[in-house]
């Protein structure tokens, strides 16, 4: 389970060799790499929290949807599911070694050659494929870590000032998970908004000064009864999934099942999955193909647009959510025409956490939101 | 040390320690006892019952989050010139026993931490330049006294098995416990117990693999833990591991009727978040809150059993529905024995002499950044002051030798140089909510009062404040919520607020006051009262406790609050009162509380809740 972080390092240290470069005519070289079997429980072999799977998989889907919240019962596999989710993630290419994952373009745009040096061309580099990161950040970690900073044994050895990136740097591009999220520093909370807002890391610390790009789906986990989260951070999150406990005792038993034959021989159970994996992994493959193609028409969105003016949802990231989950949630099912009843499925992951709070609302912001989509569609007559 | 088996009494805090050796998976063992019940002996003695390598490590209250998860070693990284890495207190337990005395005074972030590394079964070191995994998978033994506060759920659930609040046969146990540090007991008949009960373990192990459950067994703990509310699947899980470690210990291949019990005891019922289905018509009509202790851990349980209803008689007429049921109910009747309110009663006299934990706050906090600063004003933050240290080395080292001659010193670190940490308080306040549900506040001004304290805790949940909930009706004041940051929580113990009964005003402070105490012990330093009432207290604070007391007159229970408001004051406690009496009612009784107390005062019929937020937060 914590293969992720430091499985992202090591892809980055991994020497190539050199034999293996598969020159092209033209372009960049690429290195062959060779995707690394995880050993964390499989995602389609979780029981159940179809919200969650759902939300994680439209991020895989079109990262611009700009992460998920899942908050629920403990105990209800949420960090299992994330944790889950490195297995199903499709391959990116970046720069051979790069510690940023940074694509060939990016790297060219990034590194402006110094003055009278030849301009880098993409020949001149070597490309590999790397599994999408998921960086896990603990609760317990520290600033430095978290932005990078100083190789203190660099300085310590040849007094250079080298930096050393953090998770930030390893997860662009790719998906950063916290859990407990709610319990989160607030300094931390501080600079994920900082970077979340603008897509890059600035570290101006102990006399360096870098600043590298961190593009990353944010996915946090947690439990509402041990704290909230602040505003800004929840709004921050696109989707917000809920989690309950199962109340169907066939399903338990079926989870405790697959758990204790997991425990039992994890290669064994593995094995056993590998085939619903690679459904995953290929259907989640074609709908990312799939979601240029896909569109919605202009009725549709004006009925979104009505939803979110209904609900009285500020500003216009309500739409924005809505229209690209509907997308992708589409494109994952095949569809190139986005429907109303698509918009159905995923409105409420869309917009529960950016209704307006009011104390004395008893009713469940899912149902709120259904509601007004049925009086949006005149499905039903206004109260 | 005292053996294992020397101690007398705490059962069921044994038989699930003997489960845990024989299966580790289990997680842990989680004891809550009253202060002198011998918990932390008997803790210290499950070392005894384990294979001798087995590492147990205690994990002292006041770790800081570098100990605790790891990090660099000052002294090796100076010698060696690079740095080297210190495993913390949690990887060192790996394959071992965690040990926490004083579970619920345990810092909320240590708590966090330990959380994490038993969901992970490793500790993920992402600190001072380091990024590392350490492995750490332990059993978690910890022991706490319910009348420090609540553990967290978070951290009960991850735990195998909680052991059932119970006082029995504390005294006896205690004397059997001073005669055998007495020497009374021979030392070679312990050892040989001893040996006896590590063999037993052993085969126990070996016999586990060997045992199975029916597929009825499953689904029957199973729907036990749905009509419980258990949260979540861990539950689950531990039940079952629970009670096939007992058949095992039994030599049995087949789980029985007992093994399912003390699954039932040991690990579903104390994770109840309801009563069975089938108790609920008895509860609607009557005050829940008669039978539990205000700080007991089940203390979301509103539903607790009360006299009037006699469970068996109602077994009787439903003929025998499912055994794991009438299990299940035999089970949470053990759970709480009816002396249960006495003894956590005379446990909050000994703590309000606050003899307890005062000094755990020094120094506390998070370490956030670094800054210069003297070495001897805090502490030292090695890698940063390495840092501003190594750009000069070459240059120091070579004026140095000019001047003179040979060095040894590997590195040269200059005053300059230091940083020292900063830490972060525990910032934000403890707003302590007490609202009145007595029978003198009219529906709709109660409506009015939740209104403004939804508002209040809106507020307060934007400045990561933690918010408590006391509410007072009918004989005394009740802990709904026990200082946490969920505003949700509170919302939704304000929305089944029944209203009715006296107005024990005396008790309600009472318990704000052991409340702000116990906080001030985990390092919360701001504390606020927001009292929502019509300031006619009319039960004394006696007669909340003690049935059989006479009637206080007026002027007596006036007294009290009076008393117990100075001390309020005395300790430094912030208070605002929110009056909810009708102008031509009143007589003034909110507003001389508010003076008493020292607090500011408001009158609610005129104000809007939005407004009484405003001004109680400014």
């Amino acid at each position: 389970m914590t293969q992720t972080a430091s499985a992202a390092k090591k892809t980055a240290s991994t020497k190539a060799k050199s034999g293996s470069v598969a020159a092209k005519a033209s372009g960049p070289k690429k290195a062959r790499t060779k995707k690394k079997q995880g050993t964390a429980f499989p995602f389609t072999a979780i029981v159940g929290q179809e919200e969650m799977k759902l939300s994680l998989i439209l991020n895989i889907i079109d990262p611009r949807i700009g992460g998920v919240l899942v908050m629920g019962h403990r105990g209800t596999g949420k960090s299992t599911t994330v944790r889950a989710l490195a297995e199903v993630l499709p391959m990116i290419e970046r720069v051979k070694d790069d510690v940023y994952n940074r694509s060939v373009s990016d790297y060219i745009e990034a590194e402006k050659p110094k003055k009278g040096a030849k301009a880098m061309t993409p020949e001149d580099m070597t490309i590999e494929d790397i599994p999408v990161p998921v960086v896990d950040l603990p609760l317990g970690a520290t600033e430095d870590r978290v932005c990078g900073t100083i190789d203190i044994e660099q300085a310590l050895t040849s007094g250079v000032k080298a930096f050393e990136p953090g998770l930030l740097a390893q997860s662009n591009r790719g998906f950063l998970y916290i859990d407990e999220v709610n319990l989160l520093d607030d300094h931390l909370v501080d600079v994920l908004l900082d970077v979340a807002a603008s897509g890059r890391n600035v570290v101006e610390r102990e006399g360096i000064s870098i600043r590298h790009p961190a593009r990353f789906v944010l996915v946090g986990s947690g439990n509402p009864e041990e704290g909230e989260l602040r505003p800004q951070l929840l709004d921050r999150f696109g989707l917000h999934a809920r989690i309950i406990t199962i109340l169907d005792v066939a399903k338990r038993v079926e989870i405790v099942k697959r758990r204790h034959e997991y425990d039992d021989d994890p290669q064994a159970f593995l094995k056993k999955w590998t085939r619903e994996q690679n459904k995953l992994q290929k259907r989640i493959l074609q709908a990312k193909e799939l979601l240029p193609e896909v569109t919605m028409s202009d009725e549709v969105l004006t009925d979104v647009a009505k939803l979110c003016m209904q609900l009285g949802i500020d500003g216009h990231r309500g739409e924005l959510t809505i229209t690209r989950t509907a997308n992708a949630f589409a494109a994952f099912n095949g569809d190139k025409v986005v429907t109303i009843e698509h918009v159905r499925e995923i409105a409420g992951l869309c917009l529960r956490h950016r209704l307006r709070k009011d104390p004395l609302e008893v009713m469940d912001p899912g149902e709120k939101i259904d509601r007004e989509l049925a009086k949006v569609l005149g499905e039903v007559e206004e109260v | 040390m005292i053996a294992f088996t020397d101690i007398v009494g705490m059962d069921l805090a044994k038989q699930a320690m003997m489960l845990l050796a024989v299966d580790p998976s289990l997680g842990g063992v989680v004891v809550p006892a009253a202060v002198g019940s011998g918990k932390s002996t008997l803790a210290r003695a499950f070392s005894g019952i384990v294979s001798e390598d087995t590492p147990f490590v205690e994990l002292p209250l006041n770790v800081t989050e570098d100990r605790l998860i790891g990090g660099v070693d000052l002294e090796a990284t100076l010698v060696q010139g690079k740095r080297v890495v210190q495993h913390g207190v949690l990887s060192k337990a790996h394959e071992g026993v965690l040990y926490v005395d004083s579970l619920s005074l345990l810092d909320s972030s240590a708590v966090s931490h330990v959380m994490d590394a038993m969901s992970r079964g490793a500790v993920l070191v992402e600190r001072e330049g380091l990024s590392e995994v350490h492995p750490a998978k332990f059993m978690l033994i910890g022991t706490y006294d319910p009348s420090d506060g609540d553990v967290r759920m978070g951290l009960l659930d991850r735990v195998g098995m909680i052991v059932p609040f119970t006082t029995q046969n504390d005294y006896r146990a205690r004397k059997l416990i001073v005669n055998c540090v007495l020497g009374k007991r021979d030392a070679e008949d312990t050892e040989d117990e001893l040996k006896m009960l590590r063999g037993l373990i052993e085969a126990a192990q070996e016999q586990l693999p060997l045992v199975s459950m029916t597929k009825e067994q499953m689904q029957g703990l199973i729907q036990s833990a749905v009509s419980l509310g258990v949260e979540g699947n861990r539950a689950d899980i531990f039940a079952i591991k629970a009670a096939l470690a007992s058949a095992a210990l039994a030599q049995r291949t087949d789980v029985d009727e007992d093994d399912l019990k003390l699954a039932l005891k040991l690990v579903l019922v104390p994770r109840a978040t309801q009563m069975p289905p089938q108790e609920e018509e008895v509860m609607d009509d009557m005050p829940p809150d008669e039978d539990m202790p205000p700080d007991s851990p089940e203390s979301e349980d509103q539903d607790a059993p009360d006299d009037n209803s006699d469970p068996d008689e109602e077994e009787e007429e439903e003929e025998t529905p499912d055994m794991i049921e009438e299990l299940m109910m035999e089970a949470i009747e053990t759970e709480l024995p009816d002396n249960i309110m006495n003894i956590s009663l005379a446990a909050k006299r000994k703590s309000r002499s606050g003899s307890r934990g005062e000094a755990l706050n020094n120094r506390r906090g998070r370490f956030v950044r670094s800054q210069e600063g003297e070495m001897r004003s805090g502490k030292v933050a090695i890698i940063p002051t390495l840092i501003s240290a190594a750009p000069w080395q070459e240059s120091r080292r070579a004026e140095r030798k000019k001047k003179f001659g040979e060095i040894k010193t590997a590195l040269i670190i200059n005053k300059e140089d230091v940083r020292i940490k900063k830490f972060r308080d525990k910032s934000g306040t403890l707003y302590i909510f007490m609202v009145d549900a007595s029978g003198s506040m009219a529906l709709n001004r109660m409506r009015q009062a939740k209104g403004a304290v939804s508002h209040l805790l809106q507020n307060a949940y934007v400045h990561r404040d933690q918010v408590s909930l006391i509410s007072f009706r009918g004989k005394e004041a009740q802990l709904l919520l026990p200082p946490s940051q969920s505003v949700d929580r509170a919302k939704r113990e304000l929305d089944v607020l029944p209203t009715g009964g006296g107005t024990p005003l005396a008790s309600a402070l009472f318990l704000g006051l052991e409340t702000a105490k116990q906080a001030r012990t985990k390092g919360v330093s701001q504390i606020m009262f927001v009292v929502i009432t019509d300031g006619r207290g009319n039960i004394s604070l006696q007669s909340s406790y003690d049935p059989d007391a006479p009637k206080a007159t007026k002027e007596e229970v006036q007294q009290e609050i009076e008393a117990i408001s100075a001390t309020i004051f005395a300790e430094g406690v912030a208070s605002v009162i929110i009056d909810t009496q009708m102008n031509y009612l009143s007589r003034g009784e909110a507003p001389k509380l508010a003076e008493k107390l020292g607090g500011r005062y408001f009158y609610l019929p005129n104000a809007k809740a939005e407004e009484i937020a405003m001004a109680a937060l400014s």
